[in-house]
């Protein structure tokens, strides 16, 4: 409890007072609470623009209530506000229906402040430095190549988080984090066309972040080699997804093995413990206490202990992502995923220098725009941009393009796993190179 | 709370107090201040596996003030609405300009309005007893009509949010908001597939509106027929075709081709496709289009935006022609323009922007049928489940939930995973009929926009474009 703030350390005296209270009723509590300061400082056009002071609070509590359930938020940490939320989340309790699988997490619960997760980096800025650095990444954006002619600005936010969770199981636990991150939007513009693009860079340690002049120069880069895009005609070819665009690929697995969508039936990868589902030469891992990273955490939001697995192993799906009511309701062991850490995919096979060399002849998709990953079908359907790709060689940005395929055939087709690993998000993982997508184009 | 004028008496704040503090964050070096105090209350409940399995209830309340000079603006918000904590947050605001001699500000006009919808909380209008009854009474139906029935996930949530601005031009101005949602999604197997139809609906209505057989059953019927409907889809062929949208939700076309990209920030700061084309054919000449904030009871309607400025039916796009921009106070005044009333935030934590309310295309003059049958080959497109735009290059792409081909003048196989991607100046130039047909959504749309969500309302008729790149999985 070392690092707790004089205001958690209140707020959790009094919540263990309500807890204390309402045992005697035979109502269990969990309270999830998460505190965090910080500030946005916004430049365009080489000038600042705005500077924006965050402080948010939030106080979630759970009532289980002979197995019903109700729940109440508040973001006011006033002792009459935390009881009106109590009493709120009773009263729904009274009219929800009776569900077995109900009730606080009985195994593997937090019960003590974690080990260091090299998470928590709190530095003092000063302001007007702050300012500067934000115009910096802007300016380099600007100063690195004469076809930028406008800009939607860039920004620098900082936030330092507290969270706590409590129940009437005495489980408690306690972190504290910082992020920080510094974005820039360019516009590039030629004499045919107008585009956009973006880079940032995010950390836990300030210190970690890329240089100012770096975020500005890729973001511009990123710009100007849209410009000039052209349409191409439909056809069926390999696909290399950039690692921001492979991310949201995984994640869409990731959501179809999540408990919910499993006891839900909503999901394409029902009753599929033990069968191949990627190549057999590929691994996915979770890693809850990565140092630094962007997804580390010691428990997830039922208060159980996060702990390393192995999701996918040579190719095979080992587990469900389950949360405690999940678990239950399956009839299968909690695995602490009330939230989802870190996510590491791997490869056997050589994580290839020049991805593109490997493929040859395909298109990169940079891009993906709308919903169209559907996680209860497997049908995937979304607008792209990219590039098209000869001999290993970008030829032409491409715009206005569809990639469609099915879930599932994509993780089975799955021919590489590039070495350009994007370690910024929980998910991390390199461009993937997928055989096979249907790209939807306008001839 | 019952009524709009108590809302500073509920946080002891006198008008004297909120005078002191828009001073304190106005003082001759700013521009413009603002004071945003907001108190909301909402609720949800949910029933899936055939059971209400829980319910939340949620309250959040603070205040956003604001300091404005040229293009700059310094933003610090509290979640409580003690004065003191207001003082601080103001010195934080007014921090983005030079020091000032403070300058005193008085409350000179209170805003008056026609309102929208009624003020009372739609929460506290139904016993929970009958909202959890409800639910089961629609799952129960639905159950006994389809024995292929794999789940039935059934929400309903309501809000009601109370506001109050204050600003440095001396304007007071408050609403009561109420929100109300139904919503239903529905699993169907058949042999190894299994397929999802979703439906639902709402507005600033009461409980009463929406917790009734009609209108449960109603939503439950469409949710069902379109699980059956995608049971039966074949995959989607890829490449350009002539497609036709049916009347209503296929409306967020509009709203993601040409809606994002007539915001006044976007058009100031010369990021949008649309920049600097007022006056000129941005859409054929059938195509005429408003952002209406004034029909009553709608989820996108507000009666003031949260600026205090009274909504307004904004014609955007006249017989083709780009007629204006949705702006807010600040991009409004930078354009030397007037403000439309879209000036709008998801919170007191947030700060606004201009946003669209109701955005919807006017009727034309043909038929649905005589529009299809106009069609040799192509495709009918009848539900999208979302849409998202680059407003820069003018790139949309939004994805059909429900879908059919069409041969020969005639609806035939439905088909799924089809996704459209156009650009938005281009396209709006190949509508080439517009259906008598114009109908609004249901009342369940939500609009992002630099991670702020706001709820907000589309619509048209049917419509046909000429061409436009399909994407599927056949090629």
């Amino acid at each position: 409890m070392n690092n707790l703030s004089d205001r958690s350390r209140d707020v959790k005296l009094r919540i263990d007072k309500y807890i204390n209270d309402f045992k005697s009723k035979n109502i269990d509590l969990q309270f999830n609470v998460s505190i965090s300061d910080g500030f946005t400082v916004n430049c365009r056009s080489k000038e600042l623009e705005n500077i924006e002071y965050h402080n948010d609070v939030a106080l979630g509590v759970t009532v289980y209530n002979n197995q019903k359930k109700g729940t109440a938020s508040t973001n006011n940490l006033s002792d009459t506000s935390i009881i009106t939320t109590i009493n709120k989340a009773i009263d729904i309790s009274k009219n929800t229906q009776e569900d077995q699988c109900h009730g606080i997490a009985n195994e593997n619960c937090i019960q003590e402040a974690s080990e260091d997760l090299g998470i928590y980096y709190p530095v003092n800025m000063n302001i007007d430095e702050v300012i500067d650095m934000t115009r910096e990444c802007e300016i380099s954006a600007f100063d690195s190549d004469k076809r930028i002619i406008n800009s939607e600005g860039s920004s620098f936010s900082t936030s330092n988080n507290e969270n706590m969770i409590i129940n009437s199981n005495g489980t408690f636990g306690h972190y504290r984090s910082s992020d920080h991150s510094l974005s820039c939007i360019v516009i590039a513009q030629d004499k045919s066309s107008m585009e956009r693009d973006y880079w940032y860079t995010s950390a836990r340690d300030f210190q970690k972040l890329e240089s100012p002049d770096a975020v500005g120069k890729k973001a511009a880069k990123r710009a100007t080699s849209r410009l000039g895009a052209k349409a191409i005609s439909t056809r069926s070819c390999p696909v290399i997804f950039s690692p921001e665009m492979s991310t949201s690929i995984i994640g869409n697995f990731l959501t179809a093995i999540s408990g919910p969508a499993i006891y839900k039936k909503a999901s394409f990868l029902l009753d599929s413990i033990g069968k191949s589902i990627f190549p057999d030469y590929i691994s996915l891992k979770e890693e809850p206490l990565i140092k630094g990273g962007s997804g580390s955490r010691p428990f997830d939001s039922d208060g159980v202990i996060t702990k390393n697995k192995t999701i996918i192993n040579d190719g095979i799906l080992e587990t469900y992502l389950l949360d405690t009511y999940s678990s239950r309701k399956l009839n299968q062991k909690c695995t602490g995923n009330g939230v989802l850490t870190n996510i590491v995919i791997e490869s056997k096979n050589e994580y290839p220098q020049d991805i593109l060399k490997t493929m040859g002849n395909g298109i990169l998709i940079s891009e993906m725009m709308g919903s169209g990953a559907n996680t209860l079908t497997g049908d995937y359907s979304r607008g792209a941009f990219g590039y098209l790709i000869e001999n290993g060689k970008i030829i032409a940005p491409v715009t206005e393009i569809t990639v469609a395929s099915n879930l599932k055939d994509m993780l089975k087709n799955i021919i590489c796993i590039g070495n350009d690993f994007d370690h910024r998000g929980n998910i991390r993982t390199g461009s993937i190179l997928i055989d096979n997508i249907s790209i939807g184009g306008k001839s | 709370m019952k009524d709009q004028a108590s809302f500073s008496e509920l946080y002891d704040l006198t008008d004297s107090e909120l005078e002191n503090l828009i001073s304190m964050a106005c003082p001759k070096s700013v521009d413009f201040a603002d004071i945003y105090l907001e108190y909301s209350q909402s609720e949800s409940w949910s029933l899936e596996d055939g059971i209400v399995k829980s319910g939340s209830s949620n309250i959040d309340g603070g205040v956003g003030i604001r300091s404005i000079v040229g293009e700059r603006t310094g933003f610090a918000y509290s979640n409580s609405f003690d004065y003191e904590d207001l003082s601080k947050a103001a010195a934080m605001a007014k921090s983005i300009a030079k020091q000032g001699t403070e300058e005193k500000k008085k409350i000179q006009s209170i805003i008056g309005y026609k309102k929208l919808y009624e003020s009372e909380s739609p929460i506290d209008s139904m016993s929970e007893s009958i909202k959890v009854s409800f639910l089961k009474k629609i799952d129960k139906y639905v159950r006994s009509k389809d024995n292929r029935v794999e789940q039935v996930i059934v929400n309903i949530a309501a809000s009601h949010t109370s506001m109050m601005v204050v600003n440095s031009d001396g304007l007071k101005a408050s609403d009561l908001r109420p929100l109300v949602r139904f919503n239903i999604m529905v699993i169907l197997k058949k042999g190894e597939r299994r397929e999802r139809g979703n439906s639902g609906g709402g507005g600033r209505i009461s409980y009463k509106e929406i917790l009734n057989d009609d209108f449960g059953i109603k939503h439950a019927d469409e949710a069902l027929r379109q699980a059956n409907v995608n049971l039966d889809a074949v995959e989607a062929k890829a490449g350009m075709m002539t497609v036709v949208l049916g009347p209503g939700w296929p409306g967020v076309l509009l709203h993601e081709a040409i809606g994002h990209g007539l915001e006044g920030d976007f058009n100031r700061k010369k990021t949008s496709a649309f920049s600097g084309l007022i006056g000129e054919q941005v859409a054929s000449s059938q195509c005429t289009i408003v952002d209406d904030g004034t029909i009553e009871k709608r989820r996108g309607s507000l009666s003031i935006d949260d600026e205090g400025c009274i909504t307004e039916n904004t014609m955007l796009i006249e017989k083709g022609i780009l007629k204006g921009y949705m702006q807010d106070k600040l991009n409004a005044k930078l354009m030397k323009t007037n403000p439309t009333g879209n000036g709008r935030r998801e919170s007191y934590a947030h700060l606004p922007m201009p946003r669209m309310t109701n955005t919807f295309m006017l009727p034309g003059e043909y038929d649905q049928s005589e529009i299809i049958s106009s069609v040799d080959k192509g495709i009918f497109a009848v539900n999208f489940s979302g849409g998202q735009v680059d407003i820069t290059n003018g790139q949309f792409v939004f994805s059909a939930s429900e879908a059919y081909i069409i041969e020969r003048g005639k609806v035939t196989t439905p088909i799924k995973g089809m996704t459209l991607i156009g650009n938005g100046p281009e396209i709006l130039k190949k509508v080439s009929m517009v259906g008598n047909d114009l109908k609004l959504d249901d009342g369940v749309g939500t609009c992002g926009k630099d991670g702020q969500s706001v709820p907000v309302g589309v619509g048209q008729p049917s419509l046909k474009i000429d061409e436009i790149t399909v994407g599927g999985t056949e090629i």
